[in-house]
């Protein structure tokens, strides 16, 4: 079985171009790059030929022995079944276009050699992430992708404030990391493994029995467990509380934000919570939480989409507000459908990051849409792969991938057994701020009068990607058709063999195509209303500006959780530093040196070089050893 | 046994090669001897033979440290090439008091009598203090051999009063007989117990008993106080621990406190009086006394694993020990003194001993991934099976004091500039020497299975 060659391929690219990276020409460090991602691509295309046209028997695939310590030795072992292939299949094959689409973007950039060396380290770790057998593997891709994520946000270090934001993204990716390790120290003290097979197939006879009182750890230890693990979603996915972040990574190369911080890296949460479900069966709380955080998610990123103006924000606020409907999806039970709209999620928004990077590129990096404008002639290919993302992103009925994997997550919300109208109208809400956050920023881009003219048109390299990328965005969707427009289930019933479907409560044909008339007509009114206040009116903006500008200037801070954050966390912890400037728990060695300075100067003393003092000393000690003995 | 013979015929052999003006066959003929001496030793494994009506008895852990200290002393042979004709015209006598002393070091870990324990000691001390005081025209070196002699006389008496009350106390010398005498509640065995362990104390330069080693190590040529710091220290703790473990084990209750007490002395003697030397060969000293407090603490649990611990322990510090001398003497023949500022700049012009140099010190120090951390390791592993953890707590902050001073050298060397530097020009032995101990510093630090499980 040669499923390793999938990590290692884009491992040893990386390799390569760390140790030999300064000697590479750009052209060389390009192909080795891409030649590396492509294979891996292609690996996993065969890999998963094999896979459908066999019996879709997971594959475990043990390459070596971790460690072995007290009874406990986690292999270094591949797991490949149909949800890591969904994962590696999106991974490897978006991930390709987008380096592809990297050797025109950064072709100019002196850091090109260093940049493909941490792009396919990152490649590398998500796959060792969702490939992994056991949780401590998984965990070490997990880090190794927020180290890459890191090293990417702050790629151009000179200024200060990438610097700041690479740290930013860290920490508090770090805080949902603490989180997620302690779940795991929890799962291995109530289970003693951290295998993902074992424990699922724990939890799964618990919940055949008698649900979470007969898991190990009791209900409450499952609640903990899920909830833990929760927490590293939440920190790895930018769901609220720690989705600050997101935004501010977008101070990376715009392929990055493409790759990272849309198609894959911050989708790391949904498959950890995909891929341990059954933990989450046991805790219906942990279910609860994971559903209102997606939906409080979803509408505070949606609303504060509305008000950015730096493009690339824009579309940072989209992800953070899609990455809720996925968590919303897994709330309600929904897997296959949160994953689905991952799946269609990682086109649309790798085309719209790019679509946006050869925008700003052609701009000489502008990034305030209302310093763009006209864009539809200047830039045809981009403005129609862009325009097909949007309509995705939006979910326009029918023609767009991004509909039909967001109707089955409303679907889900209202008629699910964990659903309600509640989550219903809040998703319903949310497809009509994305509807008219991403008309605005279509609308405003390229629409209207030029602004900034185009100074450089992009290449081959970038806009074959872009095409690729649009045509699954159209067509992705077509595997997975609700039935009462075709009945296509290609999708979930590939992963049914991974994750249980939900069960409906209601399976009234009439209220699907009434939810379904419902979603679609908010969408058609989200793009409307953008048409009319930024095409045909945009005049009465004035207007709403002053009523509401104490509103848009919430909204566009993202509601402010940046300076709560400041004033809550940042400015007590800075003020204990200061005040803890010498350190008190250092006082413990300073007392050591202390001690040895003093104890220094009294034996110093016996280094006399005198004979006889030496034997006097010599002869009291043996005195002191025999009278010791007395008393013993 | 055959070792030994071949060991002591080598000696006498490599006297009258000197005698006959053959110097360039000297160092050939030694080394060859000390390879066949190492090859017999290793036949004897698993075989457990008593010789001369049980004086000495061969069984693995008198060849396991029988090999130690013949291979130690061939890696200083390894360095001695060019450096003993400096000094002397004599060379010949070198190596024959260093075979003799061997010798001794041989006796001292296979003895299965006191009397043999006595020879043993006494054969490889006085081709010591022929050795301490072998520069017969520098005042240093003479200083150095008497003070090593009449503390060692001090304490020779010592050890046979001890041996003398032990005899009275049992009857005998032999080491099982002593065990199996019963006689552990008289207090005359006691007094020859404590006696014993003082003259012992001596020899490893345990505190209160340490005093004379920085004047000796300091006074004599930088490849005897290698050698003592090495051979002797090895044997020495060699024959402590096997005394203690076949004579005096069961009555361990009673002696375990003043070894404690003895092991913290001389850790914090060692380690705080090392702190601010300034000459690197007296700082080496101090350390090799603060070493001989934590190879107490493998003392004081008696058993098997102590055996092996203290087998660790003394093949890791005699590596590091090779290094760390041998680079001392380089450099302060380059350099005209071994004042740590003579360092500075060390790694620009040598990156090769620098590299070495630290990674002996990080050895020294017990930092992982060197043969020094499992010494340490498996030695506190030992205590703390025993229950000793106060003690292992004392000499963890002891190891942490030791970092400072090991790493004065290192920072001389890699953070300090000397712009008049000159390389130091390393013949063909040194380096490869030098590269063997490298090579088995990693060796056992990343596999120390290959070295734990011997005994």
């Amino acid at each position: 079985m040669t499923l390793w060659l999938i990590p290692a391929l884009p491992y040893l690219g990386a390799l390569i171009l760390i140790l030999a990276g300064s000697k590479l020409s750009k052209q060389m460090a390009g192909i080795i790059g891409c030649g590396s991602m492509g294979l891996s691509a292609l690996w996993t295309g065969v890999t998963g030929i094999a896979f459908l046209s066999g019996g879709r028997e997971p594959v475990r695939l043990q390459l070596w022995e971790w460690f072995d310590v007290a009874g406990w030795n986690p292999g270094v072992t591949l797991y490949f079944d149909s949800l890591s292939l969904v994962f590696t299949f999106v991974i490897t094959f978006v991930g390709f276009l987008i380096h592809v689409y990297s050797t025109g973007y950064m072709a100019r950039d002196e850091g090109f050699n260093r940049f493909f060396a941490y792009l396919n380290l990152f490649v590398g770790s998500m796959l060792m992430l969702v490939l992994a057998d056991n949780l401590l593997l998984l965990y070490l891709g997990w880090e190794g992708v927020g180290l890459c994520s890191y090293l990417l946000i702050g790629f151009w270090y000179q200024d200060p404030a990438n610097g700041a934001a690479a740290r930013k993204a860290f920490i508090v990716t770090r805080i949902g990391d603490t989180a997620f390790a302690i779940g795991l120290f929890m799962l291995f003290q109530t289970l003693g493994t951290l295998n993902i097979g074992a424990i699922l197939a724990e939890a799964g006879s618990a919940l055949s029995g008698d649900g979470a009182a007969s898991w190990p750890g009791g209900p409450a230890g499952a609640t903990a467990i899920a909830l833990l693990l929760v927490g590293g979603a939440v920190g790895k996915s930018a769901q609220i509380p720690l989705q600050t972040w997101l935004p501010d990574a977008m101070a990376g190369p715009t392929p990055v934000s493409a790759l990272i911080h849309a198609a894959t890296m911050v989708t790391a949460g949904v498959y950890l919570i995909a891929r341990m479900h059954g933990i989450f069966e046991l805790s219906p709380v942990s279910m609860q939480v994971v559903s209102l955080i997606g939906t409080i998610t979803l509408l505070v990123a949606g609303c504060s989409a509305l008000c950015q103006s730096d493009l690339k924000r824009v579309l940072a606020y989209s992800t953070i507000s899609q990455i809720g409907y996925m968590f919303l999806a897994l709330g309600l039970g929904a897997w296959s459908a949160a994953i689905f709209h991952f799946f269609t999620h990682a086109f649309f928004k790798a085309l719209l990051f790019l679509g946006a990077g050869a925008i700003i590129e052609s701009l000489h990096h502008e990034q305030n849409i209302f310093r763009m404008g006209g864009l539809r002639k200047e830039l045809p290919v981009v403005f129609i792969t862009f325009l097909i993302g949007s309509a995705s992103l939006a979910a326009l009925p029918l023609v767009t991938a991004g509909f039909f994997s967001k109707d089955q997550i409303l679907w889900m919300a209202f008629a699910g057994e964990h659903g309600s109208l509640g989550l219903w109208i809040a998703a319903s809400v949310g497809a009509f701020l994305t509807a008219l956050y991403t008309f605005r920023m279509v609308f405003v881009t390229f629409w209207g009068e030029t602004k900034t003219p185009v100074t450089h048109r992009p290449g081959k390299a970038m806009t074959i990607p872009l095409i690729i990328l649009a045509l699954f965005s159209l067509l992705a969707g077509f595997i997975e058709v609700p039935h009462n427009l075709g009945h296509i289930t290609l999708f979930s019933s590939f992963l049914a063999s991974v994750l249980p479907s939900p069960e409906l409560i209601t399976d009234s044909l009439l209220m699907e195509w009434m939810s379904q008339a419902a979603a679609a007509l908010l969408t058609l009114g989200g793009i409307g209303l953008a048409y009319e206040y930024y095409v045909r009116n945009p005049q009465s903006l004035a207007g709403m500006k002053r009523n509401t500008g104490a509103l848009q200037r919430f909204f566009h801070s993202g509601f402010g959780f940046d300076r709560l954050y400041d004033s809550l966390l940042i400015q007590p912890y800075t003020w204990l530093a200061r005040v803890n400037r010498r350190d008190i728990t250092d006082s413990l060695y300073t007392g050591l040196a202390r001690f040895s300075i003093w104890l220094h100067r009294q034996s110093a003393q016996t280094q006399t070089g005198i004979l006889r003092h030496y034997l006097l000393g010599a002869a009291i000690g043996a005195l002191i050893i025999l009278t010791i003995s007395i008393f013993i | 046994m055959t070792s030994l013979i071949i060991v002591s015929v080598l000696a006498v052999a490599v006297l009258y090669l000197g005698l006959f003006k053959y110097k360039t066959a000297l160092l050939p003929v030694s080394v060859t001897g000390l390879l066949a001496a190492a090859a017999m030793a290793a036949m004897d494994w698993d075989l457990e033979k008593m010789y001369f009506s049980e004086m000495m008895l061969f069984d693995n852990y008198a060849v396991a440290f029988s090999i130690l200290l013949i291979l130690t002393t061939l890696l200083i042979f390894g360095l001695s090439r060019n450096y003993f004709e400096k000094i002397s015209n004599n060379v010949a006598e070198y190596y024959a008091l260093m075979l003799f002393a061997l010798a001794g070091g041989v006796v001292m870990v296979s003895f299965h009598n006191l009397a043999m324990l006595f020879i043993g000691i006494e054969i490889l001390s006085i081709s010591l203090y022929v050795l301490a005081g072998i520069r017969r025209k520098d005042p240093a070196s003479n200083e150095a051999s008497l003070k090593y002699f009449l503390m060692g006389a001090f304490a020779t008496g010592f050890l046979l009063f001890g041996t003398a009350l032990i005899y009275g106390a049992t009857g005998s010398f032999n080491l099982a007989a002593i065990a199996s005498s019963g006689a552990f509640e008289s207090a005359l065995f006691r007094a020859g117990v404590l006696l014993m362990m003082v003259g012992l104390s001596f020899k490893v330069s345990v505190a209160p008993f340490h005093t004379w080693t920085p004047d000796v190590y300091e006074g004599s040529p930088g490849l005897i106080a290698m050698f003592m710091a090495t051979v002797v220290k090895t044997a020495g703790f060699a024959a402590f621990l096997r005394l203690f473990l076949m004579a005096f084990a069961e009555a361990s209750a009673f002696w375990a406190i003043t070894v404690a007490i003895l092991c913290i002395l001389t850790l914090f003697a060692g380690n705080i009086t090392a702190v601010f030397q300034d000459r690197f060969k007296r700082l080496l000293a101090w350390s090799s006394v603060s070493h001989a407090g934590y190879l107490l603490l493998a003392i004081l649990a008696v058993g098997f694993s102590a055996s092996s611990a203290v087998l660790v322990y003394t093949i890791a510090y005699s590596l590091a020990s090779v290094a760390a001398f041998g680079i001392m003497i380089l450099v302060s023949r380059a350099r005209g003194n071994d004042h740590l500022d003579s360092f500075n700049g060390l790694a620009r012009t040598n990156p090769f001993l620098a590299f070495t140099l630290t990674l002996a010190v990080c050895s020294l120090a017990g930092i992982p991934l060197t043969a020094g951390f499992f010494g340490k390791f498996y030695v506190f592993k030992v205590a703390l099976a025993q229950g000793y953890t106060w003690l292992v707590v004392l000499a963890v902050i002891n190891a942490m004091i030791g970092i400072y001073y090991y790493f004065k050298v290192i920072i001389a060397m890699y953070m300090k500039e000397n712009a008049n530097a000159v390389a130091i020009q390393l013949n063909p032995g040194f380096r490869l020497v030098l590269s063997i101990v490298v090579f088995l510093i990693f060796l056992f630090g990343i596999f120390p299975g290959l070295i734990a499980n011997i005994l």
